[in-house]
């Protein structure tokens, strides 16, 4: 029983340290370490990785066990270390004899160089070093077999007394700690309004850097509340939402620039423009597409916003929208004669979009159209049932939507003096769709916290630049998985109120049920 | 009572008719606007005559093996979008594995010799090699992302799916680098060799990697084929693809069902980045990018479920692609437009296919 767990679980756990090696990670926790704690060599942080490979692949073990005994843990933690070390041992040998022997890895496998597999052979020669590795995953996965067998047994133990148990797990995924305690209307007045001050004297004290990246992060607060309009409100999945912004950053760009047409419009006249043609594009796109099931549309409008990308590349268009160089000289915002289009302004226009962006949605959210759009999410035959003409109110999601990104798109060609089909690429979308997702659908401080986390904190920790998209991709999986419902949940209003004495709860659909831990 | 019935039978069908009139009368547009658009262009193509027949038929081969690699991959759509009515988002990725898996091995080979020496050896062990790594690759996926989120609401996976996507590209862009690499074909299946036909007097080359993989896809989709009608898994997956439920309480075991399914269309999936990177040459971390995204039109153009749509619509899609800048007169570099532009036509004029979905009437 042990003995078969443990090897399977060491097959998973070989087969994930193997990957994160070829991929890098073991330098970049080296690295991590080096620049975080002042570590002086970077092999503490990659051997750091491997023993906590180890620990894990153990208690993993353990965990799926059904029988407990100590000598069953013990079996399926040298198990799984065995199989994770011969494994990873034997991946190490090759590596490194193959290394040694004056092939440069990485011609195939770019994240192999000579350090890199140095800092796990240690300086070794290819078969003690593979040794070394095995036996330290051994030792650790049996390390981490027995301490999850003690943390099970002093759970079990704890559930005999009759104690509620409150799993790390548990207290991890009730991170809305934080909207329970604003749930106070008082004590949230005076944290937004404390939060509100800080954002205003944030620019003052912030370098010129800082503030830019603030102001990228604003920026997909406004896209986030955009696309939460649409994903999240309207239930509608839209993959090419990067094509609404291209079309307000074009506009923008297209309108006050010198080159190609010479119009050099003024800010202020082009970005109602922008926003304008974006909503309207959003019209025009969603009234062949609505009709479409969830997933047809998430494939089309991708498909659209690839069109846009390509086009404003090819040559057909190159007259007219600049072609693969973009539009230089984006024009900047002029106030009372003077020039305010640095990074320092350009903070509070859109910090003044993103205060505008939540005040329209809130309104929406609470008004007989966000009454509409929910009801479509939830069913939409019901709806369509209740007298909800639905195509309407997508289109008017779409174009919602759509005037949200062309806004953020205006600013941002303004802001960067520049764009060309290379702002576009679909990992906008996807970048903005995975900050709704992870802040949470539906819930307008989610989208802010979202943004705050996928956009602002990469920045912070430069040294995950080359792992943030994967980093991003696991997480879309991981989130759908654990906690589809985002960090910071929408609240649902409480359909039915249970009365005293009835356990009402209990009988609800599941989806209330997690609609209940944020509200 | 009957006429109560009947009357109200009348009203919902005078209801039903005023609403699609107007949609009717939105596709027509549409519809007279593209065609229009279609023949101006082509009558000015044609009447310039600007391409002879040589170049025609140049065209519509190249068209012919694309589209048959756009089918392979497109059948692993079709069968897992019958199944599970999810869009696989991240299959693109699978066929990209397996082209690399393949990669490496022929790079192998080609080093030591082995390839010269032993060329249908070697491909044939290329070929094995990529499709079992993607193989594996499906059933991961399916195990990792897609299992744990059975019966969720419908956006649930398909986001997975794109996060295993984007998760999938960039572990192999870490991993083997960005720079795009060339599938060293042995050297008795040399790209841009092969036979030459003789076409209203000027010379139409046919590749042997070009008959190599349309031949190689006519094979898999007739195993395909006979496998989903005739044995019993087959059997099994079209039960569970009729009613999870009830093939359940018949004694099929779902979950086994779906991880074969995945396992399936990830083979077809290798085969089809093995046949790419032979065909094409090149392969670099997003090349299963837009070939998966076109195999996707692909099936949905053949009616998606619909293991012969998928074919059909393959072969079509790729043919229209090579085609079509030629006929429009528009240049080459916009062919991955076309592409989602056949895509939202299908949708809009004929969401069923051509050949019609097969799915459960239920989960529709």
């Amino acid at each position: 029983m042990g003995l078969r767990t443990g090897i399977r679980t060491g097959l998973i756990a070989a087969i994930v340290t193997i990957f994160l090696i070829l991929i890098g990670v073991h330098m970049l926790m080296g690295r991590l370490l080096q620049s975080w704690f002042y570590v002086p060599a970077h092999w503490p942080g990659v051997w750091l990785m491997v023993v906590l490979l180890g620990l894990w692949a153990g208690s993993r073990a353990v965990s799926q066990m059904k029988a407990r005994s100590w000598g069953n843990a013990l079996l399926a933690g040298a198990s799984a270390g065995f199989v994770q070390g011969a494994l990873v041992g034997a991946a190490l040998y090759l590596l490194a004899s193959i290394t040694q022997a004056g092939v440069d890895l990485r011609a195939w496998l770019t994240q192999m160089s000579k350090e890199s597999i140095g800092a796990l052979t240690l300086g070794f020669a290819p078969l003690p070093a593979a040794g070394f590795i095995g036996g330290v995953l051994l030792v650790s996965a049996m390390a981490g077999a027995a301490w999850r067998e003690w943390r099970l047994r002093v759970h079990a133990a704890r559930l005999a007394r009759g104690e509620r148990i409150v799993s790390l797990r548990e207290r991890l995924l009730g991170i809305p700690a934080v909207a329970q305690v604003s749930s106070n209307p008082l004590s949230r007045r005076v944290l937004m309004g404390v939060f509100m001050v800080l954002l205003l004297i944030a620019p003052f004290f912030l370098s010129q850097y800082w503030n830019y990246n603030l102001g990228t992060v604003g920026i997909y607060v406004i896209l986030g509340l955009g696309l939460n309009i649409v994903v999240g409100m309207a239930g509608l999945l839209d993959l090419g939402y990067v094509a609404f912004f291209a079309v307000g950053a074009y506009t923008m760009a297209l309108l006050t620039a010198p080159q190609p047409h010479h119009i050099q419009m003024s800010f202020w006249l082009a970005l109602p423009i922008g926003v304008l043609l974006a909503a309207i594009a959003g019209i025009l796109l969603g009234i062949p597409v609505l009709r479409m099931r969830g997933d047809y549309l998430a494939i089309v409008t991708l498909g659209f916003g690839e069109i846009i990308r390509i086009l404003s590349k090819s040559d057909v268009l190159t007259g007219f929208t600049g072609g693969p160089r973009g539009v230089r000289n984006v024009g900047h915002p002029v106030l009372f004669g003077k020039d305010v289009g640095n990074e320092f302004y350009f903070f509070y226009f859109i910090l003044i979009g993103v205060i505008l962006a939540i005040i329209i949605t809130r309104r929406l959210e609470h008004s007989r159209v966000g009454r509409a759009w929910r009801a479509m999410r939830e069913d939409e035959k019901v709806a369509q049932a209740m007298g909800i003409y639905t195509l309407k109110y997508k289109l008017m999601a779409f174009a919602m939507g759509a005037a949200l990104a062309g806004f953020s798109g205006a600013i941002f060609a303004s802001r960067n003096s520049f764009t060309g089909p290379e702002d576009f690429v679909l990992l906008v979308s996807i970048n903005v769709l995975a900050l709704v997702i992870v802040g949470g659908m539906g819930s307008i401080p989610g989208v802010i916290l979202g943004a705050f986390v996928l956009k602002g904190l990469p920045e912070i920790l430069r040294e995950l630049e080359d792992y943030r998209v994967l980093v991003f991709g696991a997480l879309l999986v991981v989130m759908m998985i654990v906690r589809p419902q985002g960090l910071w949940p929408a609240s649902r209003p409480q359909l039915e109120r249970p009365r005293p004495g009835e356990e009402a709860l209990e009988e609800a659909p599941a989806e209330l049920v997690e609609g209940e831990v944020g509200s | 009572m009957n006429v109560a019935a009947e009357s109200s039978k009348w009203r919902t069908a005078r209801v039903k008719e005023r609403k699609v009139s107007l949609g009717l009368l939105l596709r027509l547009g549409i519809g007279l606007l593209v065609l229009a658009f279609f023949a101006y262009r082509f009558y000015g193509v044609l009447a310039r005559q600007a391409y002879g027949a040589e170049t025609w038929a140049r065209l519509a081969i190249s068209g012919l093996i694309i589209g048959s690699v756009y089918a392979v991959i497109a059948l692993g759509y079709t069968l897992v979008y019958g199944i599970l009515f999810m869009i696989n988002f991240a299959h693109g990725e699978v066929m990209m594995i397996g082209a690399f898996a393949g990669y490496f091995v022929l790079e192998a080979f080609a080093a030591s010799g082995f390839s010269a020496r032993q060329p249908v050896l070697a491909i044939l062990i290329t070929f094995l090699a990529g499709m079992t790594v993607s193989m594996l690759v499906g059933i991961s996926l399916e195990r990792i992302a897609y299992r744990p989120l059975r019966g969720a609401p419908r956006l649930v996976p398909l986001i997975s799916a794109i996060g295993a996507s984007i998760f999938l590209q960039n572990a192999a862009q870490l991993m083997f680098g960005s720079m795009r690499r060339t599938y060293s074909n042995p050297p008795a299946l040399e790209r841009n060799v092969g036979w030459v036909l003789d076409v209203a007097g000027k010379p139409v080359s046919i590749t042997y990697t070009g008959v190599l993989t349309f031949a190689f896809s006519v094979v898999l989709m007739i195993g395909l084929y006979l496998l989903v009608q005739r044995t019993r898994l087959g059997r099994a997956m079209r039960a569970v693809a009729e009613n999870k439920e009830a093939a359940a309480l018949m004694g099929v075991d779902v979950d086994r069902v779906i991880a074969n399914t995945f396992a399936i269309s990830g083979v077809l999936a290798g085969a089809a980045g093995v046949m790419w990177g032979l065909h094409n040459g090149i392969i670099y971390h997003y090349v299963g990018f837009i070939p998966g995204l076109k195999a996707f039109t692909a099936a949905v153009l053949g009616g998606i479920g619909n293991i012969p749509g998928a074919m059909l619509g393959g072969i079509v899609l790729g043919i229209a692609e090579s085609l079509a800048p030629a006929v429009l007169d528009i240049p080459f570099q916009l062919k991955d437009v076309l592409a989602f532009a056949v895509l939202v036509l299908v949708l809009i004029f004929r969401p069923t296919g051509i050949l019609g979905e097969v799915l459960a009437e239920e989960k529709v």
